[in-house]
């Protein structure tokens, strides 16, 4: 039957172009171009238009494996290499700055009058070239969290006319019936610990300038809107900013307001345009200000350099090296048992049909 | 379909129903119980016609007096409205029909949830966007069908009538016809309303229709004035009487009525009724009183759409919609429990805590809680804000794309060349869109037989007269005009001769006898056109019934020119001379007989009866006694002739001696004028007359098998589907029919179920079960009769018979009632969960067809019922073949993945979107922004999936086609199932998570914002998906590459344009990240490390577990086409019996 039915059933194939065309003569009286598009059209509507049909062979399986495993294993390495190149310097002082008698009601202590001057000497273990960036690291700060994230007015940023615009701000949104300008929670908590280093007792110059994004000085934050009424309420929250500076200029709420995406982060708080050499100590004058005691945040200076691939981060490298050698392993894997139990491709005694005659499923 | 010998319409008995009517009311009842045994249902038709129309179920009209007709009940106008909308009543209405589907609920829900400021985790424009944009889609769709539709009942009820006012036919609109009024047609034009026949143009009343519009049928149909009322219609004026009828209803082969004219009451049948939308033929004109009018007129009523079946697939995916509704519960209880927990413990710090200030302190000094009600109440919220943020979980887009997707494979079906049928000019067509991937599951399949594996055009083969067989042309002339028959037949010579032979032998007398009784004893009506050539006219026999038609055309090729009839006589034309005989009385054909007989009146004034029906009830009426040889001369023929799969009709006459005639013509006459039990009366008078027949002949009729019918059954076979052929045929002609069809091989054992008792029949089949039950070797045809079958269904024995069948290769099921059909089709599908699919052609397989999971209607000769209620519509019996094994097996295969996908690629991105939930303390920030959220179902991802659901293949049709058995994909239900779904979900949660934390690891610690990682997360989810689909991908035309592609690049495209909205947290933040090597070092170990399984896997199973599709994949790939026939072929004839399932 098959071979009667297979030629039955390739002639159709064959002769549907025929049939399609005899169909449509006035198609073929026409230009050859006309009469392409026509089999073009007829092969659309036929579900036969030109098609490359892969199907995964060994062959092409282990080379892809293979392939992934050359790109991967070195790109692991370099990036490795980058993450090993960064110097970073981390000094966690959300505890130390505490003093000891205070520790016990650390809230009391932010929230009260004292002093809050504090001391920090850093060793610079290996040469940092500059720029070298000061972060400020806060962990377990949720930055996004939704009631955080959705307490401003990007439109009363951007320009006077929508100062107004503060529905979204509460509950900092108004102080005396005046609106706040800038509103809203994210503002109200800007970070305000200050950082004064020095480098083997010479001041140690922090540039402040060009830590924001350039796109939000000139779209995002308006050079006309002026800050009003902040930190005017019952609760400060973090810093003040100067009433006579646009928003534009005021960088440290402009990084501030990029919201961070993970409960710990790091945001840049100015860059040193100096090298540092193996063996400076620094020394570090903070103002603890800022009240991370609430929710047992921590706070973190860190010096750090940057390689072209960002900080200091094992993680990438780790799994690329991870993934090439997987990799590896299943293209090495995979060709053992391709020359062990190798199947013929296309073999038909392996359908459903062959394999237990008569019986059926 | 197969029709049981022909039957005629009535002229003097015009009560009774004709045996199709009778098929087609049982179809219509469709889901009520159904009957069994013809007998008693035919009984209760003819009980139900005589029946009093009970006063509150009639309506009353006056004829030719509309006011008063309308004064107590207020009937419908004639103006029809198929338009549902009017410009007022459309948002409304549209909206309300939109709001039935359940998708569309539950996007409403979701968007009302979203309102309630506490609850608002999108803005207003993201929440309502994709309802809207669907609903407004839907809308303009409907609003242009209703448009069209306004057209078109613009142009209807504007058309023109004559109408019958202030004593004269005046035209009037359609619109403004009134029930009641008198109406008068010309030839050719069609009727604008349901009317009761006054008068026509011909004496006698007859009035011939053509009811294309109505079920499609081009042959014309007979209706009948009352003679009472004849002579009266042409005084309108004083016409004086009413009709008292039943409530509009949607049976277009019933009618009941009494009509009272000047005291006298006549009773109305479905006879002397013509219907809106058929056209006047053949009659000059015709009068008739309106009775239904607009809607209420059996058209309109008829006007409904095809029942909608939903797909297997589609239920069966209701169990995984329901686990993923588990799982999105899941999803929220556990973000609602975590948030509460993080509350409580940190419930004393809640007021000062920097990102959550509790407290508003400008309403007054010790401040009053914002935002925030109790932490019952934050539960509640956050539970369902998590079910609003993780909302396409339940994948309601995917309903969205599955009809998009159907549109798309019917239209591919419908353009395929090799379901074309070039001789009726005819493409496939899709009337159901719903259920284009059951055609992929099919494991049983009910076929009518004649017309659906047969051509139903009847050919005269071989003639028995005398008990001589004659196996084996020349035109009429009149007046110098030649008449020729419409069609040619193949004429026997020898036979020829006999008959030009003026010699009067015996042998030459009985041979003119025969075709006399074969020219007249029938309803045809002979039509003669003319052609080009003006000396030419061409006779068109139009009859109901094919095996008639053939009769007559052999009569004519023979000599016996039938040329005119009407209902008082028929002229034919006798090798050039024109004879002219008188019609004294016609029994028209009914089911008990199973005999038509006519009374004619002869130039030479002898009377004769002549009749023909099917030879089991004629030779219980031959005189045996006379010609017992010539009986058994001609029983023997006959049985040769059904060995060959022909059809038979045996022919008798007699002549009549006047008191004969007188006796017979006192009780006819008494019988047609009788009002009640006339059907019955006239059935006894016939029985009374059809007896001691001499017998004339034996006829024998080929319905030849359709082109590629037996490759078409042995594929279907091979691929594992069981064919059951029901047909109305006589047990040999069936057996002898499926040996050519190769539905029956000589190596099966045939087991024949034949019994006349509800005893014999349980024994025959137990033993027929104990018999294949014993034996597992042997293929078994089980045979079955129509009698056995009234035994079997409805009762226990249903069971054994399901037993039996199962196990038998082929089941062939002869001398089937219409309303079995479905009986059997229910009995199968009653006992298993496999799919059935009935094929017919005729309007007896109506009921079966709508029975059936999937039905198909052959456009054939007999109509378009079939087709009417059918869910696909083709031109032959062998494009089963490509709509099952290639068409069936693409969509199945196509819909079943991609509802795997869409599970797949809606359950990712609400993983993800889980995941950050755990790293925002517990509340549902999203990091991706809400219009991605919004776009990634509706522009990032969806694009693909609906091109590669109606384009991708498999395989490529020529592999199917050789290869049946490939079908079995399908019956064994590998596309899709439970196990499927949960590798896919295992995959899900992999996918998912290698997205959200190489990226969350990467940063963590770092200066990353919120905007700029959700980009890389939204861009690696699509990307990611997107090449999911792209490793799934069979064939890479253009088409697929441009969808795919196209999409990562729309969703680029929009991330960026979404990005550059100054007002926007995000803004310019893709810029920033992607300048980085980090944010493309994360996208690369994103892709690679969330496909790696799926990728491993997948080369493990298709090479170490090779489905058949991927055997056949790589025959098709890597061997020349001829190799792999030689190859996979030799193999497959070692069983050539395909493997019992």
């Amino acid at each position: 039957m098959s071979s009667n039915m297979a030629s039955s059933s390739a002639g159709s194939g064959d002769s549907s172009a025929a049939r399609k065309n005899s169909k449509r003569p006035k198609c073929i009286d026409y230009s050859s171009a006309l009469l392409s598009l026509t089999l073009l059209d007829s092969k659309f509507t036929q579900q036969e238009l030109p098609a490359c049909k892969p199907i995964l062979t060994p062959g092409w399986v282990i080379s892809t494996f293979l392939i992934v495993s050359v790109i991967f294993i070195p790109l692991g390495v370099i990036s490795l290499f980058a993450s090993q190149d960064v110097v970073e310097i981390v000094d966690r002082y959300d505890n130390d700055c505490i003093p000891a008698p205070a520790r016990t009601n650390k809230v009391a202590f932010i929230q009260g009058a004292a002093p809050k001057s504090c001391n920090r000497t850093l060793t610079v273990t290996k040469r940092m070239k500059q720029p070298i960036y000061v972060y400020y690291q806060l962990e377990n700060f949720y930055q996004n969290h939704r009631r955080y994230v959705k307490s401003r007015s990007d439109s009363q940023l951007r320009s006077p006319k929508f100062e107004n615009q503060i529905s979204a701000c509460k509950p900092e949104d108004d102080a005396g019936g005046k609106p706040i300008v800038p509103c809203g929670l994210i503002a109200w908590s800007l970070f305000n610990d200050t950082y004064t280093l020095s480098r083997n007792n010479t001041p140690l110059a922090v540039n402040k300038k060009g830590i924001a994004w350039k796109s939000d000085k000139e779209h995002k934050f308006g050079n006309k809107v002026f800050p009003k009424n902040f930190q005017k309420g019952n609760l400060t929250g973090g810093a003040t900013l100067n009433p006579d500076i646009p928003l534009s200029e005021q960088e440290d709420l402009i990084v501030w307001m990029r919201t961070a995406a993970l409960p710990t982060f790091r945001k840049l708080y100015g860059k040193i345009e100096t090298d540092l050499e193996n063996g400076d100590t620094i020394q570090v004058t903070l103002q603890n200000n800022y009240n991370t005691y609430s929710f047992s945040g921590k706070k973190k200076l860190v010096l750090s350099t940057t390689s072209w691939l960002g900080g200091k981060n094992d993680f990438l490298g780790i799994a690329y090296l991870t993934v090439g050698g997987i990799c590896f392993f299943l293209a090495l894997a995979f060709t053992i048992m391709y020359l062990v139990k190798p199947r013929r491709l296309g073999d038909p005694s392996y359908l459903s049909w062959n394999r237990n005659p008569g019986g059926g499923r | 379909m197969d029709k049981p010998p022909p039957h005629h319409e009535s002229i003097s008995s015009r009560w009774s129903f004709s045996s199709k009517d009778k098929e087609v009311t049982f179809a219509d009842l469709g889901s009520k119980r159904i009957r069994h045994g013809s007998a008693g249902a035919d009984s209760e038709m003819l009980s139900m016609s005589q029946k009093e129309i009970r006063d509150e179920d009639a309506r009353l009209i006056y004829i030719n007096d509309p006011d008063r007709t309308n004064e107590t009940f207020d009937f419908t106008g004639n103006s029809i409205k198929t338009a549902k909308y009017s410009v007022f009543t459309f948002l409304p209405r549209n909206l309300f029909e939109q709001f039935h589907r359940v998708a569309y609920v539950y996007f409403l829900v979701i968007a009302v949830l979203n309102q309630l400021p506490q609850l608002a985790v999108f803005g207003r424009g993201a929440s309502i966007m994709p309802l809207a944009f669907v609903l407004l889609v839907s809308a303009i769709k409907d609003a242009y069908e209703d448009f069209r539709r306004h057209r078109s009942d613009r142009v209807e009820n504007n058309r023109l009538a004559l109408v019958f006012e202030d004593n004269e036919f005046k035209e009037k609109q359609w619109k403004y016809i009134r029930v009641g009024e008198v109406i008068k047609v010309v030839s050719n034009q069609t009727l604008p309303c349901d009317m009761v026949l006054l008068a026509t143009s011909d004496p006698t009343g007859v009035v011939y229709v053509q009811t294309t519009n109505l079920d499609g049928e081009s042959n014309l149909k007979t209706r009948y004035a009352k003679q009472e009322t004849l002579q009266k219609a042409t005084d309108l004026e004083t016409f004086d009487g009413f009709i008292k009828c039943e409530k509009p209803n949607r049976n277009i082969y019933g009618f009941q009525a009494n009509m009272e004219i000047d005291g006298r009451r006549l009773s109305l049948g479905p006879s002397n009724i013509i219907l809106r939308g058929c056209e006047l033929k053949n009659t000059e004109w015709a009068l008739g009183v309106v009775v239904y009018a607009g809607s209420e007129t059996k058209a309109m009523l008829n006007n409904s759409g095809a029942p909608s079946k939903r797909s297997r697939l589609e239920t069966r995916m209701n169990l995984e919609i329901i686990l993923l509704s588990l799982f999105l519960i899941a999803l929220c209880t556990t973000a609602a429990a975590t948030a509460a927990v993080w509350l409580r413990t940190h419930r004393d710090d809640l007021d000062t805590i920097l990102f959550y200030r509790r407290k508003d302190y400008s309403v007054r000094p010790e401040g009053k809680n914002h935002n925030y009600y109790g932490w019952g109440w934050e539960i509640f919220f956050t539970f369902f804000m998590a079910v609003i943020v993780y909302q396409i979980m339940i994948p309601i887009s995917l309903y969205i794309s599955m009809e998009l997707v159907r549109i798309g494979q019917a239209y591919f079906m419908t353009r395929d060349d090799l379901m074309y049928d070039e001789s009726s000019n005819s493409s496939f067509q899709c009337r159901a869109l719903n259920i284009n991937e059951d055609l992929g599951q099919i494991k049983y399949l009910f076929s009518d037989k004649t017309g659906t594996l047969t051509d139903n055009k009847m050919e005269f083969q071989c003639a028995c007269i005398g008990g001589v067989d004659y196996s084996g042309r020349e035109p009429a002339e009149i007046d110098g005009v030649t008449l020729k028959p419409k069609m040619r037949v193949r004429v026997d010579p020898s036979l020829l001769q006999l008959t030009r032979n003026n010699k009067a032998t015996e042998e030459a007398k009985r041979a003119n006898e025969f075709f006399l009784s074969l020219a007249a004893c029938n309803t045809i009506v002979p039509i003669v056109t003319n052609t080009s050539d003006p000396n030419v006219k061409l006779v068109d026999y139009q009859g109901e019934s094919p095996d008639e038609q053939a009769l007559v055309y052999a009569a004519a090729a023979y000599g016996f020119l039938l040329i005119e009839r009407t209902s008082g006589h028929i002229v034919i034309n006798v090798r050039g001379e024109m004879q002219r005989f008188n019609v004294l009385g016609l029994h028209e054909f009914d089911s008990d007989r199973k005999r038509m007989s006519v009374i004619l009146g002869c130039p030479d004034t002898s009377v004769k009866l002549f009749v023909k029906g099917a030879d089991s009830s004629m030779f219980s009426v031959m005189d045996e006694e006379s010609y017992g040889d010539v009986i058994e001369a001609t029983k023997k023929q006959l049985h040769a002739y059904s060995s060959d799969g022909l059809r038979t009709l045996v022919v008798g006459m007699r002549k009549l001696n006047d008191t004969e005639f007188e006796q017979w013509h006192a009780s006819f006459e008494a019988a047609s004028t009788a009002l009640i039990g006339r059907a019955g009366l006239l059935r006894k008078v016939a029985g009374n007359i059809e007896t001691k027949l001499r017998i004339v002949g034996a006829t024998a009729i080929e319905d030849k098998l359709q082109r590629g019918v037996p490759e078409a059954i042995e594929s279907l076979r091979i691929a594992g589907i069981k064919v059951w052929v029901l047909t109305g045929d006589k047990q040999e002609t069936a057996i002898s029919i499926g040996f050519s069809s190769r539905l029956l091989t000589r190596n099966m054992r045939q087991i024949v179920i034949n019994s006349n008792s509800l005893d014999s029949c349980r024994r025959s089949l137990e033993e027929a079960n104990a018999s294949v039950a014993s034996d597992d070797e042997e293929s078994v045809a089980l045979i079955i009769d129509g009698t056995s079958l009234i035994y079997v269904l409805d009762n226990d024995l249903e069971d054994v018979l399901f037993q039996v069948a199962c196990k038998s290769s082929a089941v062939l099921c002869c001398r089937v009632a219409p309303f079995q059909k479905a009986g059997i089709v229910a009995l199968v599908k009653n006992r298993t969960s496999d799919m059935t699919l009935a094929i017919g052609d005729g309007a007896n397989d109506v009921s079966m067809i709508q029975m059936a999971d999937v039905g198909v209607g052959i456009s054939g000769q007999e109509g378009r019922q079939a087709v009417m209620a059918s869910d696909f519509a083709m031109g032959q019996f062998r494009f089963l073949v490509p709509l099952l094994l290639v068409h069936g097996h693409w969509n199945y295969q196509r819909m079943g993945y991609m509802i795997l996908y869409n599970f797949y690629r809606n359950a990712v991105f609400v993983l993800i979107l889980f995941w950050y939930v755990l790293f925002t303390c517990y509340t549902l920030t999203t990091a991706i922004t809400e219009w991605s959220s919004v776009l990634y179902s509706v522009v990032y991802t969806s694009f693909p999936t609906i091109v590669i659901g109606i384009l991708d293949k498999n395989l490529g049709r020529r592999i199917l086609l050789s290869h049946p058995q490939l079908y079995g994909v399908g019956q064994r239900a590998e596309g899709y199932s439970t196990t499927l779904f949960w590798y896919t979900m295992f995959d899900t949660v992999w996918q998912s998570a290698a997205i959200f934390f190489i990226p969350l690891f990467a940063y963590w610690g770092s200066t990353i914002d919120t905007s700029s990682l959700g980009d890389l997360w939204t861009i690696a989810a699509v990307v990611v998906v997107n090449l999911h689909l792209a490793m799934d991908v069979i064939r890479w035309n253009w088409i697929a590459h441009a969808a795919i592609w196209g999409s990562i690049v729309a969703a680029c495209i929009c991330v960026v344009v979404i990005d550059v909205i100054p007002t926007l947290p995000g803004y310019w933040a893709i810029f920033q990240v992607a300048k980085t090597w980090m944010f493309w070092f994360c996208l690369l170990a994103i892709v690679v490390t969330a496909l790696l399984p799926r990728f491993a896997i997948k080369f493990l199973v298709e090479y170490y577990r090779p489905s058949d599709v991927r055997i056949a994949r790589e025959v098709e790939k890597l061997r020349s086409f001829s190799e792999s026939q030689q190859n996979m072929g030799t193999e497959m004839n070692q069983i050539r019996d395909p493997p019992r399932r």
